[in-house]
């Protein structure tokens, strides 16, 4: 009850604030679209210049019109107070633009109300024209360090009816609403703008500017400044008058900042559903509210973090229906209350939270329940821990990069990396990275993370990470040719070399593996046979799973990627005329020695490392030229998020092949018409959007809407797909997904009658453990929508306990297998053996230990038919 | 600068209804006690009686002007044999927005390739609103009536440079200010595709496929082809896009916003379904969103993938007219977009439903200047081609969008009509479109042939020309640039002084 009368009074509290806020008749929203997010914490303090790399990476996300970053949890020495200081002040960040302005806000908002322990203006460079693309001169910054004199707080409290409150908690109050004056007096979005809070929160910050993200580190001088959690935000806007500074992400509440992709439809709702408590916009974005209502539910309503994770993104139909009665009980509550204030349409919000309360700092990552924007999350252990979450899983890659770079505890890849489902009974569609404090004294955390219902998301333990900083001794008893690996390579036995490497990570150690890829490496450079042998088998070793023992995978994947680009950099370059080589190596330097292949040229090497993602610089372009002047065979490695691999080429493209290394882009083969694409490892975004014949082979997951419009071709995904996979597929597109979906599979699917060429979906619902063994998924179908609106094709889905039922089925109908069915997808399931190592009789067909028969384990969904359709009478075409 | 004057526009050719009796505004009736004197062919101006073997026919009732004409036929009958009224059938046809008189001056123009001399509104229709309120106000006070000085018609440009980035893309440039707009393969026949298309391409300017797929028979006209890429990607190939030299994003329509392409199944025929690679008799539906695109800079990657298949080829971005269209429309800009086209609510064949069609989405005459004046703003409007759609029915309508803030327009339903179109709205009813336009029925599609649908396309769009470059001369101007932005050459109703 006490409980009730707190919120019941901090709500209450607020309202003398909005008596004089300008009120508009409307909500207007400045819709911005979508924008490029990426956060990380880490469990040791990190430099500001890693947030740098993520962010150029989402360049083409953002238009250069709004950037911020937050970071959070600091070195107090950096900031020159004490240690106390720093956790238990608030601190106040005030960004002025016009001279002169912060004299009269510290004058009526500041000397009066707070102690002042500490107060400084930002450094920033001095001319802001300095920074190559900024327009904007970005704002002066002024930070307090400050704490409610007593006696105002007890006046405060006394005035407000705030009795029930915790010191603390009217305190977090007291900032809140003086901020709030702050905003109305100095800052009107439509008119006079003066100066505004950036944060107001403990052991955090916010700086905004008119620009990109991480022009923002470069002018205030962040890369060396050091924190816990980074967010940024690359700002999409498209309306004039927004383009201020305030109006950049991330945005406040208290203790959180908030950055936000999307753009959702019901601004005006969510406004009306705040204003009723007394919560009002200042700055018309969406994501102002968006941290407006996580405000309200964690710090005025006090709601776990499960329940504030509903209250925006409740789970809905199916989803709902599988959870556990009482979860349904308080999720319907709170669906009853605050299904007005959820937000609506495509948003994903990434939030750095200081949970005060526990100590702890929080990066959480929530996204739609319709799961409309893209979002990747990955999880790094070892001595040093991180956690990222980001738009596009490329950054998230960069970032590593950017910090191993610096500290080589830090591996290149993550040991997990996953989408969440929005909304969904399974994860919640949300993950929470925590950050708690070890012991005393100890900059250091320990960094855990966990879903929406508090599973903890771990990585296998007992797995010691490579540490390439340390210095390795080879014995020196140890010969040169301690590896016997010369055969493989005079014999030709790729796939020999290949089980000899993996049977060797048993045995050796992190020396031996590196030493024996630097012999691997020799061979290899010694000749076009000896490094096809070494190329197959290493591309093998990235593409397969299989146990590595006490080592981590993703060290040993990394330890072999740098092989590989290592060799694929030693090829003659293009513009050397004379040398005669099978295999050419081109990058950016050497583009514009740009010319077809001579008669022994074969392959084209393209070291994407430093082309630019799209436009008509980029190394799909290149490639698709390079296409017309003859080459057929391309490999293109070192790439961070570069787009559009195989668009381009035309029609009639049958025997052109490209192998794709390293972090692969967005809109892969979209629009292919006979070509074949390797993508070894995992795959982004629009794969195969319109895709008319040809062939993809994904080694790992693939993202969202992938097959979008296709009208045919093979495609192999070894991992999941995201959601929207298949929509409006017609014609005859063959696919094989071994892991699962997350929703909306096969929407609108139109592709015929498969036993009669048309087109269809093998669904197999299983996954590798770390040992590499292949065990099926909890359900091989988690989504509420599978085959919507469908009139043609099918979905094979191997589903041996019948999980699969009609409530997600809309227009489509789930039948048992027929004989002819088997044979049809049964040559694909062979090649899927074949390229995956995904056995038939030992894995798919095999239930709890039991061979079962293929119609005991495969079912099919295929459409209804459509009532109007037999009454139409098609004998008119013949039919 | 001289380019355009090197273009050389077909001839008129003329082209009568294929219909025995086409449907006209009069009627003469002509009693037995006619003494075949003649004296009516003789003075009537417009061919209405012809004399035969000593008798006298009235042949061509739809081309009577009624009580518009100079020398009155009934009232010089030395005998009074002959009698004015009004066709009863000519009242029923149409609608507010496409009155029975605006539907037979387009047919007179798509016949003679020349705007009615009398007895017909060939300006404005009924609707009370929109383009029926707007009147353009000629500096002298004239009204639109009357001809205005003389001189080759080839001094006046009309013409449309679409790519205004000056980017790598294909300079192009429109003879005329208007393009087809996008009729699929499937909602119409193939004739009449290609009749529209063949009938733009002499005109030098484009024609839109549609979404429902590039049908092969439309590559002899590939410069002139713009290929849309719409939500549903029916048909939508790497090749198809290669292939020409404006690629279109249709995001959405103005006569169904929110709503997505639909066919109905029953024009799912098997022609149909093996061009959109679908299945037979069942309705095809495309989504609302283009699934990849959830944001703007999904949509720029859109784009930027549209131009990694075709680096030269022009993008326009079809959208329809929410109230956020001006943010929608610089938002395109710096995605990488040369057009914008707005398409608007009064647009629309059958096949949207009413509800969508006459509730929804903001006209193009409040769209049209929010978005120039926002462009302006910017510092971005002569960077990009500003296409207005959405019930453009006369070169009139043409002239006041442009003086609203257009570079040009693009039509649709207009083409049908110069194909004899009664605007029954039974599109949505299936094959069965009576005048053969929007079918897919074998037999129906037969009542069309090729040569004819051209000529008749072609014929009204030179009638539109003749009267924009005579409307333009009235204005004092040497080009339709002049107009662009200009409201004050514009006046409505509602407003003006009495």
């Amino acid at each position: 009850m006490q409980q009730d009368q707190n919120i019941l009074s901090i709500i209450q509290s607020r309202k003398s604030l909005l008596k004089d806020v300008p009120r508009a008749r409307h909500y207007e929203t400045e819709a911005e679209g979508g924008c490029g997010v990426t956060g990380f914490a880490c469990s040791i303090p990190v430099r500001g210049k890693h947030i740098f790399e993520p962010s150029k990476q989402m360049h083409n996300r953002g238009n250069g019109r709004g950037g911020g970053i937050a970071a959070m949890g600091f070195d107090h020495r950096m900031l020159g107070v004490s240690g106390e200081i720093l956790e238990k002040d608030y601190l106040l960040q005030i960004a002025t633009l016009e001279e002169g302005v912060i004299d009269d806000l510290e004058q009526r908002f500041i000397e009066p109300w707070f102690r002042v322990d500490f107060s400084e203006r930002i450094p920033h460079v001095t001319d802001y024209r300095d920074i190559p693309g900024l327009d904007v001169r970005p704002p002066d910054v002024w930070r307090f360090f400050l704490r409610v004199k007593p006696d105002v707080l007890k006046a405060f409290m006394a005035e407000k009816g705030l009795k029930g409150l915790s010191k603390r908690q009217a305190e977090d109050e007291f900032v809140f609403q003086n901020s709030f004056k702050i905003n109305k007096t100095y800052y009107d979005a439509y008119g006079k703008q003066q100066a505004f809070v950036l944060s107001h929160g403990r052991n955090f910050f916010i700086l905004k500017i008119v620009g990109y993200a991480e022009q923002v580190v470069q002018y205030y001088k962040l890369d060396d400044f050091k924190a816990h959690i980074w967010i940024a935000h690359q700002r999409y806007p498209t309306k004039g008058r927004v383009w201020h500074p305030a109006g950049a992400h991330p945005f406040i509440g208290l203790n959180e900042a908030l950055v936000h992709n999307g753009d959702f439809a019901n601004y005006h709702s969510v406004a009306e559903y705040l204003s009723q408590r007394n919560v009002y916009p200042l700055f018309l974005t969406d994501t102002e509210v968006s941290v407006q209502l996580f405000d309200l539910y964690s710090r005025t309503y006090g709601y776990p973090m499960e329940y504030v994770i509903e209250a925006l993104a409740p789970t809905m139909e199916r989803d709902f229906d599988q959870l556990p009665p009482e979860k349904q009980q308080a999720y319907r509550a709170i669906q009853a209350t605050h299904i007005h204030g959820s937000p609506d349409g495509p948003w994903f919000f990434i939030i750095a939270r200081n949970d005060t309360q526990n100590g702890r700092l929080q990066l959480i990552g929530i996204t739609d329940t319709a799961m409309l924007r893209p979002q990747v999350f990955a999880l790094h252990d070892g001595q040093v821990q991180v956690g990222l979450i980001c738009s596009e899983k490329q950054a998230i890659d960069a970032t590593l990069k950017s910090l191993s770079e610096e500290d080589p505890r830090v591996g290149t890849a993550a040991d997990r990396y996953w989408n969440a489902r929005g909304g969904s009974y399974t994860d919640g569609g949300a993950f929470i990275f925590n950050l708690d404090k070890n012991d005393q004294g100890s900059l250091e955390r320990r960094l855990t993370c966990e879903d929406k219902f508090g599973r903890e998301i771990k990585v296998t333990e007992g797995k010691v990470p490579y540490l390439p900083g340390r210095v390795y001794y080879t014995m020196e008893d140890e010969d040169r040719d301690r590896f016997e690996i010369s055969n493989f390579f005079e014999l030709q036995q790729p796939d020999l070399l290949y089980e000899y490497v993996k049977d060797g990570i048993k045995t050796w150690d992190y020396a031996d593996t590196m030493d024996c890829l630097r012999e691997i490496r020799a061979w290899a450079l010694k000749g076009v046979a000896h490094f096809e042998v070494a190329l197959e088998a290493l591309t093998r070793l990235i593409d397969h799973r299989y146990p590595t023992y006490d080592k981590k995978p993703r060290s040993i994947l990394q330890m072999v990627n740098q092989t590989l680009e290592t060799i694929f950099r030693h090829f003659p370059s293009l513009e050397m005329e004379d040398e005669k080589a099978t295999y050419r190596l081109i990058d950016w330097e050497t583009r514009q020695f740009f010319r077809g292949p001579s008669n022994k040229e074969k392959v084209l090497v393209i070291d994407a490392s430093l082309f630019t993602p799209e436009g008509d610089h980029c190394d799909s372009r290149l490639m698709a030229e390079a296409f017309y002047r003859g080459w057929r065979r391309f490999i293109v490695f070192a790439l961070k998020g570069q787009r559009f691999h195989g668009c381009g080429f035309g029609p009639d493209t049958g025997g052109v092949r490209i192998d794709v290394y390293g972090s692969s882009g967005d809109y892969i083969g979209s629009g292919i018409d006979g070509l074949s694409i390797y993508v070894h490892g995992n795959a982004q975004d629009q794969l195969g959007q319109i895709m008319k014949s040809g062939r993809m082979v994904i080694y790992g997951d693939t993202g969202q809407t992938f097959m979008y419009g296709a009208k045919g071709g093979e495609v192999y995904v070894m991992g999941n797909a995201a959601g929207r996979p298949l929509i409006n597929a017609v014609g005859k597109p063959r696919v094989v997904i071994n892991g699962t979906c997350l929703d909306y599979l096969g929407e609108s699917f139109m592709a015929g009658d498969p036993l009669n060429g048309g087109g269809f979906v093998i669904l197999n619902g299983v996954e590798f453990d770390d040992e590499g063994h292949v065990r099926p998924q909890a359900v091989p179908y988690p989504g509420s929508n599978l085959f919507s609106l469908a009139s043609g094709g099918a979905v094979y889905v191997r589903d041996p306990f019948q999980t699969v039922d009609d409530q997600q089925l809309n227009a489509g109908e789930i039948v048992g297998l027929e004989e002819k069915d088997w044979d049809l997808i049964l040559p694909y399931l062979r090649e899927n053996e074949r390229l995956f190592g995904i056995s038939i009789e030992k894995d798919l067909l095999k239930v709890r230990g039991e061979t079962k028969g293929p119609l005991d384990v495969y079912r099919k969904v295929r459409p209804k038919k459509a009532a109007d359709v037999e009454e139409d009478g098609l004998e008119e075409w013949g039919k | 600068m001289n380019r355009h004057n090197k273009f050389e526009f077909p001839e008129v050719i003329k082209t009568p209804s294929r219909f025995r009796n086409p449907i006209g505004k009069y009627r003469l009736n002509r009693t037995g006690d006619c003494i075949a004197c003649g004296k009516c062919v003789e003075i009537c101006p417009y061919g209405v009686h012809v004399m035969k073997r000593g008798r006298v026919f009235v042949k061509n009732h739809y081309l009577c002007v009624g009580p518009d004409c100079p020398e009155p036929c009934h009232e010089a009958c030395p005998v009074q044999a002959l009698s004015l009224k009004r066709n009863p059938d000519f009242d029923v046809m149409g609608d507010f927005r496409w009155p029975p008189d605006l539907l037979a001056s387009t047919w007179h123009m798509a016949e003679f390739g020349e705007m009615p001399q009398a007895g017909l509104e060939y300006r404005i229709g009924d609707s009370g609103g929109g383009f029926d309120k707007l009147r353009l106000k000629f500096k002298d006070g004239a009204s639109g009536h009357g001809s205005g000085p003389d001189g080759p018609d080839e001094d006046v440009d009309l013409g449309l440079d679409l790519n205004r980035r000056n980017d790598n893309a294909h300079r192009i440039r429109a003879e005329v200010p208007f393009y087809g707009g996008g009729m699929s393969y499937g909602s119409v026949s193939i004739t009449t595709m290609l009749s529209r298309i063949k009938a733009f391409a002499a005109l030098g300017t484009f024609c839109c496929t549609g979404e429902g797929g590039y049908p092969d028979e439309l590559k002899p006209y590939d410069d002139n082809v713009i290929t849309q890429v719409a939500t549903g990607l029916f048909g939508v190939k790497e090749e198809t896009i290669r292939r020409v030299k404006i690629v279109e994003f249709k995001y959405a329509q103005g006569a169904k916003p929110g709503l997505g392409g639909h066919l109905l199944g029953d024009k799912v025929t098997p022609g149909v379904a093996r061009m959109r690679e679908a299945v037979v008799g069942y309705p095809l539906f495309s989504p609302f969103p283009f699934h990849s695109v959830y944001s703007v800079e999904d949509h720029k990657k859109h784009v930027d993938w549209i131009k990694a298949i075709n680096p030269r080829a022009l993008v326009s971005v079809k959208v329809s007219t929410p109230n956020d269209v001006d943010m929608v429309a610089v938002g395109s800009y710096y995605a990488g977009a040369h057009i914008i086209h707005l398409d608007g609510s009064y647009g629309g064949t059958g096949a949207a439903p009413d509800i969508a069609k006459k509730n929804i989405a903001m006209p193009i005459e409040y769209a049209i200047p929010k978005v120039h004046r926002f462009l302006q703003d910017e510092g971005v409007r002569d960077k990009i081609t500003v296409i207005a759609s959405g019930g453009l029915r006369t070169p009139h309508d043409v002239a006041k969008i442009i003086a609203l803030g257009a570079d040009g327009v693009c039509t649709g339903t207009a083409d049908l009509v110069a194909l004899e179109c009664i605007r029954c709205h039974n599109c949505e009813s299936g094959r069965g479109c009576a005048r053969g336009i929007a079918t897919t029925d074998p037999e129906l599609m037969k009542l069309i042939e090729f040569e004819w649908g051209t000529q008749r396309v072609l014929n009204m769009f030179l009638a539109w020309r003749k009267e924009l470059i005579r409307i333009i001369r009235k204005f004092g101007m040497k080009s339709l640039k002049e107009l662009v932005g200009r409201t004050d050459c514009l006046a409505h109703l509602d407003y003006m002084k009495k």
